[in-house]
């Protein structure tokens, strides 16, 4: 397979790196606002890191990217009814009524 | 911007490479700034010239536009000067004059960066996300793992109270089996994606509703590698449940710190 770069699919990816990693400068050189050198008070609590991100609005971008992947391997095999479904908070409810049916 | 003399502005510093004109990129930076190249001793600077404040806003958008600005500006640099190392957004460096700081730094650090320069050239970053669908994944164990089979079997003939703890049964029974399997499997694809890596660096899984995220890996690699690396993912994608996310070329900001 070749990598993408597809800008919609892989915002997250170039905001996780641009945030979390890359080379940082010894703290005295640079601007630093109330002990949070190089990003400011704002934009840590606009984008406070991937956790931030998912739970808030950018989970949407991750969401769509994966669900497309799931969506396009799904389409390739047959379709076939579910036993069991994962264990998972999520599809707890599923699981349940899933198993009650039988 | 106000009327400060420039050099009393800050540095905005996007990435280092090697080099030694005082070359300009053109108004490429964060708000169209003019980027260009501060020469020292064999080692480049890629900034531009800004007030002496973060690049901050509560404005979602506005922090995305900066940042895809930025890196930009590092693939720009990319091309130009082959390899670089990518800074994290929003490092400005400060003093009196800091274009004089930007040149002290880099001599003080020489050492240090021009290692990392000869660690990523001629590799680049791509990032490697397996993800595996815990539903279809559930399944299969639940239809190969004879324990759990029978159990499905009994829960089915018994009454509804009873029911309901044989089905906690297969749930404990399941999450074990699927622990089990996750680390077998991170242990088996980890050592094939690391044979076509120069280095691989684990990042923390993301969650994402029911497709949960088997491995994060950041993997820089040789560039006549990547294709054998695309090879060894095609093989993991077509295994049933298991899906791969392959991104990339990145700049090597997981191989830089």
């Amino acid at each position: 397979m070749e990598p993408t770069r597809e800008k919609n699919a892989t915002l997250v990816d170039v905001l996780d790196r641009a945030l979390n990693k890359g080379l940082l400068i010894n703290a005295d050189l640079i601007i630093s606002v109330a002990d949070i050198p190089l990003i400011g008070i704002n934009l840590k609590a606009a984008i406070a890191g991937m956790e931030t991100m998912l739970e808030y609005g950018m989970m949407q971008d991750w969401d769509e990217a994966l669900r497309a992947i799931a969506r396009e391997k799904r389409a390739k095999a047959p379709e076939k009814e579910k036993i069991i479904m994962p264990v998972g908070e999520k599809n707890e409810q599923r699981t349940v009524s899933l198993l009650r049916d039988k | 911007m106000k009327d400060l003399q420039i050099e009393e502005q800050g540095r905005y510093i996007y990435c280092v490479a090697k080099g030694s004109e005082k070359t300009s990129l053109g108004k490429i930076g964060l708000e169209n700034s003019m980027v260009y190249a501060i020469p020292s001793n064999g080692l480049l600077a890629i900034v531009h010239d800004c007030e002496q404040k973060p690049y901050d806003s509560k404005d979602e958008e506005k922090v995305k536009q900066w940042i895809k600005q930025h890196e930009n500006v590092i693939e720009k640099a990319l091309q130009k000067f082959e390899t670089v190392i990518p800074l994290s957004f929003d490092v400005i460096i400060k003093g009196k004059e800091p274009g004089k700081e930007v040149v002290n730094w880099l001599q003080a650090e020489k050492e240090r960066l021009e290692r990392s320069l000869e660690k990523v050239k001629g590799k680049q970053e791509f990032g490697v996300q397996i993800i595996w669908d815990s539903a279809e994944i559930g399944e299969k164990l639940s239809e190969d793992k004879e324990k759990i089979k029978n159990l499905v079997k009994e829960m089915q003939k018994v009454p509804r109270g009873k029911a309901y703890f044989i089905k906690q049964k297969i749930k404990k029974e399941l999450k074990q089996e699927m622990e089990k399997l996750a680390d077998q499997k991170f242990k088996q694809f980890y050592s094939k994606v690391k044979e076509q890596c120069s280095e691989v660096k684990v990042d923390k899984n993301k969650k994402a509703g029911c497709e949960e995220m088997l491995m994060n890996l950041s993997c820089l690699v040789e560039k006549d590698k990547v294709s054998q690396l695309g090879k060894e993912l095609d093989e993991i994608n077509k295994l049933k449940g298991f899906s791969v996310r392959f991104t990339g070329p990145w700049p090597p900001y997981s191989f830089v710190t």
